[in-house]
């Protein structure tokens, strides 16, 4: 079997006395996206730029496509130029001395090719980021965009083993940024490169991994696809930072036949088909606010209905908001802006017992 | 290159040898070279037997107790500083005031030309209001003669003479200072009392002043202290009356037969001491008063119109002060040099050349001139290099004790420069590698002491170069020296040339150092101008003076118009 991309086990780093990254173990397989998602300080950054040997770890291991290029127990630690990755900086890093060709051409010249294969290789990857018209523009006459884009050609021209993003796509404005979302994404599928990506934005990580693997505290909270991690979030912390998810409030009752049953205020309770078995301590159920139905009060009854009433409306365009007071709690809810409510009516929530994830 | 690469990359390698070092070495280096003098220093204040002895036999407090002899002269010391400081705060304040706060016209120009007494040296600017204020032959005197007076005028060699030209020449630092605080204050908490009710005046009392005072204030602690520590024109002008303050004392010990080196090195280190804690006096209220500089960001506040008459006045005041710092001194220098004695009253004058001949011809002279600038390239190119590769090992490294060099590299930014000559002179006669007396030993105490202006400069332009700039040429695949050259290395251009600019014109300026470690056969341009000054040439040091002002001026020259086309480039 051939060895992943990227692996790393038990990685450590510490900054003085601070731990950054504690107990990190993940791979990536060959042509693989994987993104590390998490809030400002949880490490993502940290565990990418120790790949690249940008940081010294203080533990583990780390392995790329079978070569170790750093082991603590073994006291092995390859320099960066060494490693056979590249990398996409958030702040871009385009040399403004150079021109767009000599930007992209580095990498290939510090390998010492042929003039002929340096010419024809930035000339094939500007050609795949759209920016072949701009090869001989000085570097410092660039916009946010055309500068991204340059150092995606930079990163991918001397074919590296492993491809890291630090946040490529911070610093461009939202439209801008949805658009190079995909072509990123196709880029990589095209090239087949394996790749790890750095994000705090959830819905950019949801778009574009393979698998997405969330961080807090220095710490992985939970690894999956992106479906996996939204739909079935292993942690509070997952709930609630990946997508917009309720919490309620409850308790567990004696689980009675296939079905498992959650108490919450007001004897209201809730049906539910967790994915695994409950350790019976649960007090916390997430449900995600886009998979609540809304209906005037009456219309439904039965299982997983909750009743309540509009608190606030808030139009965002691609959607409304509901801030529904519920005897057990007030709920959020998302619906397509074709189904109005207004504020103030009696409504029933309802939601099917799979949406229902106990915490 | 892959293997050098790797020994300043941050990696380490386990079993192998550490990769810091040769850049933990090169610091250490760096560290013994600013350290070591002063240790001495510190060794020979607490030797009370035979002062040229090495290592001192007997240790004791009799250096620290003769200061109590002295006392006249610390008195001295603290009544030129206390004139210099009074005059240099209130001519920085009222020209930052006028050229950041009034709308007069030639504003930009007249901020430039500020510079300008900074780099005539106080050492020119003592022989040149010597010449200019001397009693009976003093060009003003003479006028003042000429008018039919009977006394003189002015004269110069008293406490308020040497406070008058040192105020003159650091008046530019307390501008820079004050400046800096009116410049970085934001109009909108101006405008936001105004919006608030309150008028201009109620505004300038609550408001402006309370923002500029820490600027004031830290402005006045920090010209305090570089006075206590001032030596040119107290010496120019002091030494003919003997009026002495601490650092020509120190001087005369050390000269002296036979050479009273403890007492020096006692004077000295506590001079040192007082400073340092007048500096950090200076940093805290820099520090605290930061809220009126918070945001770092220049701002141009809104001009206060002063009307055509006042507008007019303030630029009398402006230019006034142009003229009695710059163009007087260097008037009556020129005057002096071409002379073959110096008078204004030009019907007894003779003009000759042979000034500038002397000071050029293959004597010992055009030597020291020769040797300066020999030392000025030497230590500017060495120092550059140096200091860039300590600033990057500071700032770009992982290396073990680069948060302490931080502080080391800047220490003798805090010692009086001729504190610190002493110290060097000690070191380097005690060491058995025979430079005492070179041009070689020259060299190294410059390059020790301008290491704070290097690493100053080169600071600045790094931290402003994002790191990644780097880490990517390293991703890339790029050894150390592969980085250096293609990514680092350009893009600190405008920044190397700057240090390098800096560091020739402090070279070919230097006096302080050069005063102890000049030996016979390395003599160098500023202690040579002494001299001859003491000889009592005045021409022949006017036309000295003259050639080392016009040699700082063309580097100063070239400094703009590089800075100005880099900025160009950058636009």
């Amino acid at each position: 079997m051939t060895p992943p991309g990227i692996e790393v086990s038990g990685l450590a780093v510490r900054y003085g006395d601070v731990p950054a990254v504690q107990d990190v173990s993940f791979s990536v397989a060959r042509g693989e996206l994987v993104t590390l998602l998490g809030p400002s300080g949880c490490g993502k950054t940290t565990t990418l730029r120790a790949i690249a040997g940008l940081e010294q770890p203080s533990g583990g291991a780390i392995r790329l496509h079978g070569r170790s290029v750093f082991d603590a127990g073994a006291g092995r630690n390859v320099p960066t130029e060494q490693r056979g990755v590249s990398m996409v900086f958030q702040s871009y890093a385009i040399w403004p001395h150079m021109t767009v060709a000599e930007n992209v051409g580095y990498g290939l010249r510090v390998r010492r090719l042929a003039r002929e294969e340096i010419t024809r290789s930035v000339d094939h990857a500007l050609g795949l980021v759209q920016m072949r018209d701009y090869a001989a523009r000085p570097a410092s006459r660039l916009s946010g965009g055309q500068q991204q884009r340059v150092a995606v050609a930079r990163a991918i021209a001397f074919s590296p083993d492993v491809l890291l993003f630090d946040e490529p796509l911070s610093n461009l404005d939202a439209k801008l940024r949805a658009e190079m979302r995909v072509e990123l994404r196709e880029l990589q599928q095209r090239l087949n490169i394996t790749s790890l990506y750095v994000t705090h934005d959830q819905e950019e990580a949801l778009a574009i991994s393979d698998r997405v693997i969330v961080m807090q505290g220095g710490r992985i909270e939970q690894i999956g696809a992106p479906e996996e991690v939204y739909n079935r979030p292993g942690s509070r912390f997952v709930a609630e930072f990946v997508g917009s998810a309720n919490l309620i409030h409850g308790r567990l009752l004696a689980p009675a036949g296939g079905t498992v049953s959650f108490e919450v205020a007001e004897g209201s309770v809730l049906e539910l088909c967790p994915n695994r078995q409950p350790r019976g301590d649960e007090t916390i159920v997430a449900l995600r606010s886009a998979y609540i139905a809304l209906a005037p009060a009456g219309a439904a009854s039965g299982a997983n209905t909750l009743r309540g009433r509009i608190h606030r409306r808030m139009f965002h365009g691609d959607f409304i908001q509901y801030v529904v007071a519920c005897p057990a709690g007030t709920l959020i809810v998302r619906r397509p802006p074709t189904e109005l409510f207004a504020e103030g009516a009696d409504v029933t929530a309802s939601f099917a017992p799979e949406h229902c994830v106990l915490l | 290159m892959d293997s050098k690469g790797s020994a300043f990359g941050g990696g380490r390698g386990g079993k192998a040898p550490s990769p810091f070092l040769p850049a933990s070495l090169l610091l250490l280096a760096c560290a013994v070279l600013v350290l070591y003098p002063v240790a001495f220093l510190l060794e020979e204040s607490f030797n009370v037997g035979d002062p040229q002895q090495f290592p001192a036999a007997e240790f004791g407090l009799d250096n620290y107790r003769a200061i109590a002899d002295d006392l006249h002269v610390l008195g001295n010391t603290a009544e030129v500083a206390a004139i210099a400081t009074v005059l240099a705060v209130l001519f920085g304040f009222s020209l930052a005031w006028i050229l950041t706060r009034t709308s007069i016209p030639g504003r930009a120009l007249l901020e430039r030309l500020m510079e300008l007494p900074y780099y005539m040296t106080p050492l020119v600017g003592a022989l040149a209001w010597g010449i200019l204020a001397g009693p009976k032959t003093g060009f003003i005197n003479q006028v003042g003669h000429l008018l039919g007076l009977s006394g003189d005028l002015v004269n110069i060699y008293t406490p308020f003479g040497i406070g008058w030209v040192m105020a003159l020449f650091e008046g530019t630092v307390a501008f820079v200072i004050i400046g800096a605080a009116m410049k970085s204050m934001d109009p909108s908490l101006e405008e936001g009392a105004r919006v608030l009710g309150a008028g201009k005046l109620r505004t300038i009392f609550t408001v402006t002043l309370p923002m500029v005072a820490p600027g004031v204030l830290s402005a006045a602690v920090f010209v305090f202290a570089e006075m206590l520590g001032a030596f040119a024109a107290a010496f120019v002008l002091g030494i003919p009356g003997r009026f002495f303050v601490i650092t020509t004392a120190i001087w005369e010990a050390t000269l002296s037969y036979p050479p009273d080196y403890g007492r020096a090195a006692a004077l000295g280190l506590s001079l040192f001491a007082v400073m340092l804690v007048t500096l950090g006096i200076s940093r805290r209220i820099t520090g605290r008063g930061s809220f009126a500089t918070i945001s770092g960001k220049a701002f141009r506040p809104r001009p206060i119109d002063m009307g055509r008459g006042g507008g007019w006045l303030l630029l009398v005041v402006c230019w006034t002060y142009i003229a009695v710092s710059v163009v007087l001194p260097l008037a009556a220098l020129l005057l002096t040099s071409f002379q073959r004695f110096a008078t204004v009253v030009l019907s007894q004058s003779q003009f000759t050349l042979d000034n500038y001949a002397t000071a050029l011809q293959m004597g010992t002279l055009g030597l020291a001139f020769r040797n300066s600038l020999l030392l000025g390239f030497c230590v500017a190119t060495i120092g550059m290099l140096l200091t860039f590769t300590l600033v990057w090992i500071v700032y770009r490294s992982r290396t073990p004790g680069r948060g302490a060099f931080e502080y080391i590299g800047m220490f003798p930014q805090a010692v009086p420069r001729l504190v610190f000559g002493l110290g060097l002179l000690w070191a380097w006669i005690n060491i058995p590698i025979p430079i005492y007396g070179t041009l070689w030993l020259l060299g190294i105490a410059y390059v020790t002491v301008f290491l704070p202006l290097g690493m100053r400069t080169l600071a600045g332009v790094m931290l402003q170069v994002d790191a990644s700039l780097e880490e990517c040429a390293k991703v890339c695949g790029a050894g150390w020296l592969r980085r250096m050259r293609t990514v680092t290395l350009p893009l600190l251009r405008p920044g190397l040339a700057a240090a390098w600019l800096l560091l020739f014109i402090a070279s070919v300026r230097e006096l302080g150092v050069s005063i102890f470690l000049m030996g016979p056969n390395s003599k160098v341009i500023a202690p040579a101008i002494v001299n001859s000054w003491l000889s009592s040439s005045s021409e022949l040091s006017a036309a000295m003076a003259l050639l080392q002002t016009a040699t700082v001026f063309a580097a100063m020259l070239i400094l703009f118009a590089a800075v100005r086309r880099v900025s160009g480039e950058r636009a």
